[in-house]
């Protein structure tokens, strides 16, 4: 179902006209009604249409004011459905499909928007049928309002085959033809149509026909879930802003659990009553369904924005929709209430970025390579993890294999070690002897070679795990092997604990 | 410093896991100083003849000079190829070396319920039979290619097998298994330690000492080798991606960390056990228990052709006498006596016979059924063969060519083709089977290698290679004629041959050519023996239902000394049998192929002016213009 606006530029004032320059001449591009009452159209010049009437206002057309103020609108319409977007440099074009029952079913939402409009101060003109080109050719060719089935046919039929808005030869063409209406084609198979005029011609007369339906391409791209709540009386409190978040998230996590899935973003769209409109998205790095939580970050970033959600004269409509879902099994909670380690965690994250940003929050991620310093890879906390890699898993009664502290780059030493690959018995880091008490190793490690192209390739690692006289324990490594050039040299590469 | 053997290594023949041929290996490990080798592919024992040649090879010639003349790009073409094997040693001291290299062969048996690998070496005929019988019972349970045994299959029966156990990277379990296998085969366990350089090499060893000290098996030093030379490492991880099916970039650690899986000089073998030095010393007691060498499988021919109480020469010259009457009714001349006497000299002194009486046999059968066959080839230019009916060219018409079956140096087998009509050949296959038995009578195997064309496709992917390169490379030229890829094809496919990822592909590529990739069905060869094949060789199973191969391919049969004989299919032959049932059925003579009438100038008059479309071997344009002048 869809609807569509044609609109002028209007005012409750004397006649007036907007004029552009066309081929040098200025001409009418649009007359208001009073205007209109005196004979002037548009096309018309400027010089004739001030023959007829020499007190009209003229005005400038400005294009771009038009366009700026037709996207407000189209933010502002998007209050009755996510599925709008402009039509032409003057109309919208609103899908309305399951959006109607919340403002009365169909009728009640063409009274909706004409009110709406008229708030606004615009004249409209709307037309709801089965098809946006249905719906087009109606608003703009025909007379506007609300058709369905047989009603619908019949007034297409009654449309002149100017509403298949083809080019002026090819319209004047169909009426030398004598086929004037819309029914004139309607009742002719579609195949000569196509071969004189293009296939593009017999598409779109299928489409006004309404026997063929394309979508229009929403401004904004449709979310999964969009839960909604129309307020009869505005609210500009911040506590009344969260309370009704709070209610939508509940209702929306209810939705999530029947998919069995938790949403990773949310967002929660503010519609004043002026029309501006205002989104907030929150994200969470696991797909979650605790409204409560979701509830506090969105608490927390409207704590934290920069430019303070104004509302105006009051919002009169709050849309909270969740853009990203994941799966998420449904979940039966412990009869103790104590959630398990992980959900803290990811929770925690959740807070520190809606907090901080998720830029200044991030972890550790293993990758799979050997080579440690690309074993390891600093990433958002706030991502989801990642199935890359996995972290070595070494016996559970053996030393953990990798420190838990890496240097980058590593940290040259000197040590002394017995040829050929025996581990170090001493080192020196820092101008401190380290005497080791215990080693172990080598662990050889040898670079990968088909990450560069250049020879010789970085020197083979042995990785030595020591721990000196005061128990400190060190993972060491030598660069190269003793006999070859150039010289191999010692490094530090991380500590453990 | 002590000797030592590297017994746990696998060569290319462990397919797309070890990344050297097994003649690499051999020479590797007798340049290193090894004393011995022991090969043990993936539950195969396909690679084992190569090595085996190979030391027999070094053994009596030395080190020679590698193949420096390749197939180049068009047919025809040659080209010098470098090897890349660089030998500093004498060639006479690797000709010594070689006499006291002892090279034992096994299988390193990968089990399907999660047991550990264990190698497995037979030490005596009847083990060496075990053992094929143990692969072709797992070859027999699964699709070509693949191989399913159990722990239990190899414990019911592990008489004659030394065993190693190779323990994985945890040790939980491992004391319960060298249990189990050291009660099933006592005496014959050792377990195997490799100090691979993962940071605990000593802890381990520690515990894998403890281990054997409790269970008696003892603890055996390996370097559980999958290429010759650390340089070939990177070969081996190509070949691990493209057995992961993923690129060098994604394989993350598929790949193993370092290169240390090449054969090791003993004396850093000893220095890495130190620890252990008894293990390194182990080698050579495991060596000297193995008494079994491939060559005692040879002459092991079927002995159905010869009559009991016979000898297989005696009964060769019988037969000669007795056939000689019928293709000579007005007595041979003294060439032809003369002639067949040298033959059958020659024959006496090779101990050729079992061949001749077998292809007259399978003639003989052919013949009864009314199926044309013919044989060819430089043994079946024999006065021999004409007297047996193996052939048609009679000695007393013709110059015979046997003087280059003669000329042999060496005791190869005879070279004799068997063509048969083609839409009957099965029915003399399948008489094969019947007379021999399924289990004596094989087909052999054909080894497919990486060409050009596949390797590149494979090397390209795995490092990385967009598909529409590696397609230009293996689309262009040497495809399917070369072995090698001439730098000018690479720009004629429009590759700048400087970049250097193309380069880097190529030189892989290079060394991945000739690398076995899988075994196939050869067409017609079968092997016949005398005790059960399955107990000489492992079989397989072939791709076509209800067809099995064995394990060894032509090379390997007749460096071996087994029987072989070619049965192939010729076309012609079923248009000559169908053209002589016309003649039969219109009333015109009944003609053989041996009777029927030649030089007829009629014939050659056809031929001489051109006239050769539907004669066989003279029908190409080449020949119809050769054929006038």
């Amino acid at each position: 179902m869809r609807r569509e606006e044609g609109r002028s530029d209007a005012s409750a004032e004397p006649a007036t006209v907007l004029v552009e320059k066309v081929k040098g001449a200025l001409r009418l591009t649009a007359a208001n009604g009073q205007a209109l009452a005196l004979g002037l159209s548009p096309g018309m010049t400027l010089a004739d249409a001030r023959a007829r009437a020499p007190d009209i206002r003229v005005v400038t057309h400005r294009p771009e004011a038009d366009a700026a103020l037709l996207k407000r609108v189209l933010l502002d319409f998007g209050r009755f459905t996510p599925m709008a977007a402009t039509d032409g440099p003057d109309g919208l074009a609103l899908d309305v499909t399951g959006c109607a029952h919340l403002f009365g079913g169909e009728a009640g939402m063409m009274e909706a928007v004409a009110a709406r409009a008229r708030g606004v101060g615009l004249a409209v003109r709307l037309a709801l049928a089965c098809t946006p080109e249905a719906a087009r050719a109606l608003a703009r060719f025909g007379r506007g309002g609300l058709y369905e089935g047989e009603g619908q046919s019949q007034a297409l039929r009654r449309l002149p085959v100017a509403a298949l808005e083809l080019s002026d030869k090819e319209t004047q063409a169909l009426s030398r033809a004598g086929l004037k209406t819309l029914a004139h084609l309607a009742d002719r198979p579609t195949a000569p149509i196509a071969a004189r005029f293009g296939a593009a011609a017999a598409t779109r007369l299928n489409r006004v026909l309404g026997r063929e339906d394309a979508r229009i391409r929403p401004e904004r791209p449709v979310s999964m879930i969009a839960v909604d709540r129309i307020l009869v009386e505005p609210i500009t409190e911040t506590a009344d802003v969260e309370a009704v978040i709070s209610d939508l998230l509940a209702e929306a996590m209810d939705r999530l659990d029947l998919r069995s899935q938790g949403g990773r973003a949310f967002q929660a769209s503010f519609f004043r009553l002026d029309g501006e409109v205002r989104h907030i998205t929150v994200r969470t790095g696991r797909p979650s369904r605790d409204a409560v939580g979701v509830a506090r970050l969105f608490r927390e970033r409207l704590a934290a924005l920069a430019r303070p959600l104004d509302p105006g004269f009051g919002f009169d409509q709050v849309r909270l929709s969740v853009p990203v879902a994941d799966r998420l099994a449904s979940r039966q909670c412990g009869f103790d209430r104590t959630p398990p380690g992980a959900e803290d965690l990811g929770r925690l994250v959740d807070r520190l970025t809606a907090r901080l940003g998720p830029e200044a929050v991030s972890r550790f991620e293993p990758v799979a390579s050997h080579w440690p310093e690309r074993a390891v890879h600093l990433t958002p906390a706030a991502l989801a993890p990642g199935e890359d890699g996995e972290w070595l898993d070494p016996d559970p009664a053996d030393p953990p294999l990798r420190p838990l502290q890496m240097f980058d780059p590593p940290q040259p030493v000197l040590a002394t070690a017995e040829v050929p690959d025996h581990p170090p018995n001493r080192f020196i880091w820092r101008r401190v002897d380290h005497r080791l008490v215990r080693v172990e190793g080598p662990e050889r490690i040898a670079p990968e070679w088909w990450r560069s192209l250049k020879r010789p390739l970085e020197p083979t690692r042995d990785y030595y795990r020591v721990e000196d006289l005061e128990g400190r324990r060190f993972w060491l490594f030598r660069s190269g092997f003793y006999g070859e050039e150039p010289a191999p040299r010692w490094f530090v590469h991380g500590v453990f604990a | 410093m002590s000797d030592y053997a590297e017994l746990a290594t696998r060569s290319n023949f462990s397919f797309l896991e070890g990344a050297s041929h097994p003649k690499h290996l051999v020479l590797s490990a007798i340049l290193r100083g090894h004393t011995g080798m022991g090969l043990a592919d993936r539950n195969t024992l396909a690679g084992v003849v190569r090595a085996w040649s190979a030391l027999k090879t070094l053994r009596e010639e030395g080190w020679s000079p590698p193949d420096r003349v390749r197939q180049g790009g068009s047919p025809g073409e040659t080209v010098l190829v470098e090897d890349s094997f660089p030998v500093d040693i004498d060639p006479e001291e690797i000709k010594a070396r070689a006499k006291t290299f002892k090279l034992i062969l096994g299988a390193r048996l990968r089990f399907n319920d999660g047991t550990p690998d264990i190698l497995a070496y037979p030490e005596d005929r009847q083990g060496w039979g075990r053992l094929c019988r143990l692969l072709t019972l797992g070859n027999s349970r699964a699709k070509k290619g693949q191989c399913e045994i159990g722990l239990r299959d190899l414990l019911r029966a592990p008489e004659g097998l030394l065993l190693i156990v190779m323990p994985p990277r945890r040790l939980e379990g491992l004391e319960v298994l060298l249990r189990q296998v050291n009660d099933a085969a006592p005496g014959a366990v050792w377990l195997g330690a490799a100090m691979c350089r993962m940071g605990d090499d000593r802890r381990r060893l520690a515990r894998l000492k403890t281990l054997s000290a409790t269970t008696g098996a003892p603890l055996l030093a390996v370097n559980d080798v999958l290429y010759h030379d650390a340089e070939q490492r990177d070969l081996q991880d190509v070949v691990t991606c493209i057995r992961e099916g993923v690129t060098l970039e994604g394989a993350g650690r598929r790949l193993d960390q370092n290169a240390e899986r090449y054969l090791k000089p003993p004396a850093e073998m000893s220095r890495l056990f130190v620890d252990a030095p008894q293990a390194v010393a182990e080698t050579q007691d495991v060596l000297a228990r193995v008494a079994f060498d491939l060559g005692d499988l040879k002459y092991n021919y079927p002995e159905e052709p010869i009559p009991p109480g016979k000898t297989p020469q005696g009964w060769l010259e019988y037969l000669v006498e007795r056939n000689l009457g019928q293709k000579y009714p007005d007595g041979a001349t003294d060439h032809v006596r003369k002639t067949l006497a040298t033959e059958l000299t020659f024959i006496g002194e090779r101990g050729l016979a079992p061949y001749f009486l077998t292809i007259h046999d399978i003639v003989r059968v052919a013949k009864d059924k009314g199926i044309l066959c013919q044989g060819r080839g430089s043994a079946a230019n024999s006065a021999v063969c004409y007297v047996l009916g193996i052939t048609s060219v009679d000695p007393g018409k013709h110059d015979m060519l046997f003087e280059r079956f003669l000329s042999t140096a060496r005791d190869e087998p005879p070279d004799i083709d068997v063509d048969f009509e083609h839409a009957r050949r099965e029915e003399i296959i399948q008489d094969i089977y019947t007379r021999y038995g399924r289990d004596r009578a094989g087909l052999a195997a054909t080894v497919i290698r990486y060409r050009p064309r596949s390797a590149i496709r494979e090397v390209g992917k795995v490092m990385g290679l967009t598909d529409d390169v590696t397609a230009r490379l293996a689309g262009s030229q040497w495809g399917s004629f070369g072995s090698d890829i001439p730098d000018r094809h690479l720009e004629q496919a429009g590759l700048d041959v400087d970049n250097p990822t193309v380069i880097r592909a190529v030189a892989m590529t290079r060394r991945l050519l000739e690398f076995p990739r899988h075994l196939s069905q050869h067409v017609g060869g079968f092997v016949l023996t005398r005790d059960r094949l399955d107990e000489i060789v492992p079989i397989g199973n072939a791709a076509m239902p209800d067809r099995t191969f064995i394990e060894w391919d032509k090379d390997d049969i007749d460096a071996l000394g087994l029987m072989k004989v070619d049965v192939l299919a010729l076309g012609m032959l079923t248009c000559i049998a169908k053209a002589f049932n016309l003649m039969r059925e219109s009333g015109l003579d009944d003609l053989e192929l041996d009777t029927v009438p030649d030089e007829r100038p009629e014939v050659y008059q056809m031929l001489r002016e051109g006239r050769s479309i539907g004669v066989f071997q003279v029908e190409s344009r080449a020949q119809i213009n050769m054929l006038p002048r």
